[in-house]
């Protein structure tokens, strides 16, 4: 929190002088903000909580989350079709690793970037359509690439068994990991979104993330600015993709094959879902839903079947109750009994 | 002349809401356009700020053709307009609706760096808010703001693009007679300490009357007198179509 300092104590001081230091005041940034810490802390002790491949979808599916929200919630555009990214990330890095035999780390960085070539495909046609235009157009992209493996490409994607035979994983740079047992695939996991989360949070709070909200709060008044909206909401999908198929590539390397269902519409459904659960005007907030609606999943369909009843049940109290999502909630009672006090 | 018209026009499909409007302002000027409702000023303002595109007609800028520019050009070049319905962005502090204004200029498509680091951005932010009275609000939230301290802020936002003209639609708007009273003078001494140009679309006389050099009137988005105050208001059309002055 910013501390306030009185100025009306200080009435010998000049106005020069006061706006010197306010000016000393503005300057003082930090490395990244507290709240992306203790997210990174409690992730390094979540394997020792719940079940580990649990823990370790949690990350990656708070990657991808976050990705998706740096569109939807910082940039104010809405995607019902991001499974594309996430699908093709995942496919990519898969196809990479089964049919070139490239090391892990080089298969992420394909997927990173032939997601950024999709989006920038898909930015190219549809980012200047606004609101549900875009989500739909978004969303038959989607449909397309699942379609495209599902189908027309089987003999390359394995069709809806997935891609399969991808080759044992480990790394060998800088030094062997074995990416099959639970720990040290959650470990290396780890490293990867955490890096991802720094530079997502980065990217927000540098003078182009400033942007992205100035064109969510009021496209119009940004234009007005100077500002080339068109090409800063562009370059916010190609972000997002590439780090939604980072996600995805992730997600392949987790399973150990490319699984079909990261191209479906539902994978679409639920990223906004967990999203809005955890709060889309909060940064990290979009990871806590995720952590909190695949708890719930896991838990309650070990006592049923139907637990996608009580998950939605659920997530219409939460919200009723935290209209802005937990975290987004949370931080505003919070801010508000703390202006009161 | 620094920012001049040639037979602008705008039409929306038969409507013609501006029809050939040939205006001129020298550097340094404070220049109102009045009219009655539906004579087009906020249409021709929109020509001038890039956010429509004229049917036919040219709009000249130092020199420079720029009709078919879009509004974020214009902007760059140097003409930045606030609108009569006040657009800020309300969910930031007034500090970063100023701050995000201010990075225009240079920094928009910086990745890597902290925003905040940009020292000479922040300061010239806070001189804006000083000189818009916001200094001391710095921290609350854009929304949170009372109706004529938001248009002061937009004021502020447009200043922050360091333009050379400044176009203000309808700035007093919606504020109490107190309030238009000091906006006047906040703008009249904004105007002579920047050494702005201004145009001002505006419908309290008092107002224009007060602080104009020079007055365009406009009827069915055509040009119906341009002159002084003093000749503006003595003009008999004027006073038969505006001022209410007989029939």
């Amino acid at each position: 929190m910013e501390k306030k300092v009185d100025y009306s104590l200080r009435v010998e001081m000049t106005k020069m002088e006061k706006l010197t230091d306010i000016k000393r005041e503005k300057g003082k940034v930090g490395f990244v903000d507290k709240s992306v810490w203790i997210t990174l802390l409690i992730l390094l002790v979540l394997p020792f909580l719940i079940s580990k491949p649990l823990a370790t979808e949690i990350l990656i599916y708070g990657l991808f989350a976050l990705a998706f929200n740096q569109l939807l919630g910082h940039t104010g555009v809405l995607s019902f079709g991001h499974a594309a990214y996430f699908g093709v990330g995942a496919y990519a890095g898969g196809m990479a690793l089964r049919y070139f035999h490239v090391s892990v780390w080089t298969s992420l960085v394909v997927a990173m970037v032939v997601t950024a070539l999709v989006a920038a495909c898909i930015g190219v046609l549809a980012i200047k359509k606004k609101g549900v235009y875009f989500a739909m157009i978004s969303l038959a992209f989607a449909q397309m690439f699942y379609f495209m493996a599902l189908s027309p490409f089987r003999k390359w994607t394995g069709g809806e068994d997935g891609l399969k035979f991808i080759p044992i994983l480990k790394l060998e740079f800088p030094f062997h990991v074995d990416l099959t047992s639970a720990l040290p695939l959650y470990y290396f996991t780890y490293f990867v979104v955490g890096l991802a989360i720094i530079a997502l949070w980065r990217i927000l709070d540098s003078p182009f993330g400033r942007v992205l909200k100035a064109i969510r709060e009021n496209e119009v008044r940004t234009q007005a600015s100077g500002f080339n909206v068109t090409r800063a909401k562009f370059l916010s999908l190609v972000i997002s993709g590439s780090f939604s198929g980072l996600a995805g590539a992730l997600f392949t390397v987790y399973l150990g094959y490319g699984s079909l269902m990261t191209l479906f519409w539902m994978t679409s459904g639920s990223i906004l879902m967990m999203t809005l659960l955890g709060g889309m005007h909060t940064f990290i907030g979009p990871v806590v839903g995720v952590g909190v609606f695949m708890y719930l999943q896991n838990t309650i369909s070990v006592y049923t079947d139907r637990w996608q009843l009580f998950v939605g049940a659920l997530f219409v109290a939460l919200v009723l109750f935290f209209p802005d999502g937990l975290v987004g909630t949370i931080k505003m009672k919070y801010r508000e009994r703390k202006s009161r006090a | 002349m620094q920012l001049e018209t040639n037979g602008v026009c705008k039409y929306f499909g038969g409507l013609k809401a501006v029809d050939g409007v040939d205006f001129s302002l020298s550097s340094g000027q404070l220049k109102s356009i009045i009219g009655p409702n539906g004579a087009g000023k906020t249409t021709f303002f929109n020509l001038l700020s890039g956010f429509y595109l004229p049917t036919k007609g040219t709009i000249r800028f130092e020199g420079k053709d720029i009709s078919r520019k879009s509004m974020d050009q214009v902007s760059q070049l140097g003409i930045t307009k606030t609108f009569q319905i006040t657009q800020i962005f309300p969910r930031l502090t007034v500090f970063e609706n100023v701050r995000i204004a201010a990075q225009s200029r240079k920094t928009a498509f910086n990745f890597w760096r902290r925003a905040g680091h940009f020292h000479d951005v922040n300061e010239k932010a806070l001189e804006i808010l000083d000189l818009v009275t916001l200094l001391d609000s710095r921290e609350r939230i854009a929304s949170n703001l009372s109706h004529g301290e938001k248009r002061y802020l937009e004021i502020g936002m447009a200043l922050a693009a360091e333009p050379k003209v400044l176009l203000l639609d309808e700035p007093t708007a919606g504020m109490s007679p107190a309030e238009t009273v000091e906006a006047t003078h906040l703008i009249r001494d904004i105007a002579d300490r920047l050494d702005l140009t201004i145009v001002l679309v505006e419908h309290d006389m008092s107002v224009v009357m007060e602080i104009s050099d020079d007055i365009l009137v406009l009827h069915e988005g055509k040009v119906l007198a341009e002159g002084n105050p003093k000749t503006i208001s003595d003009n008999e059309e004027v006073q038969r179509v505006y001022l209410g002055g007989g029939k």
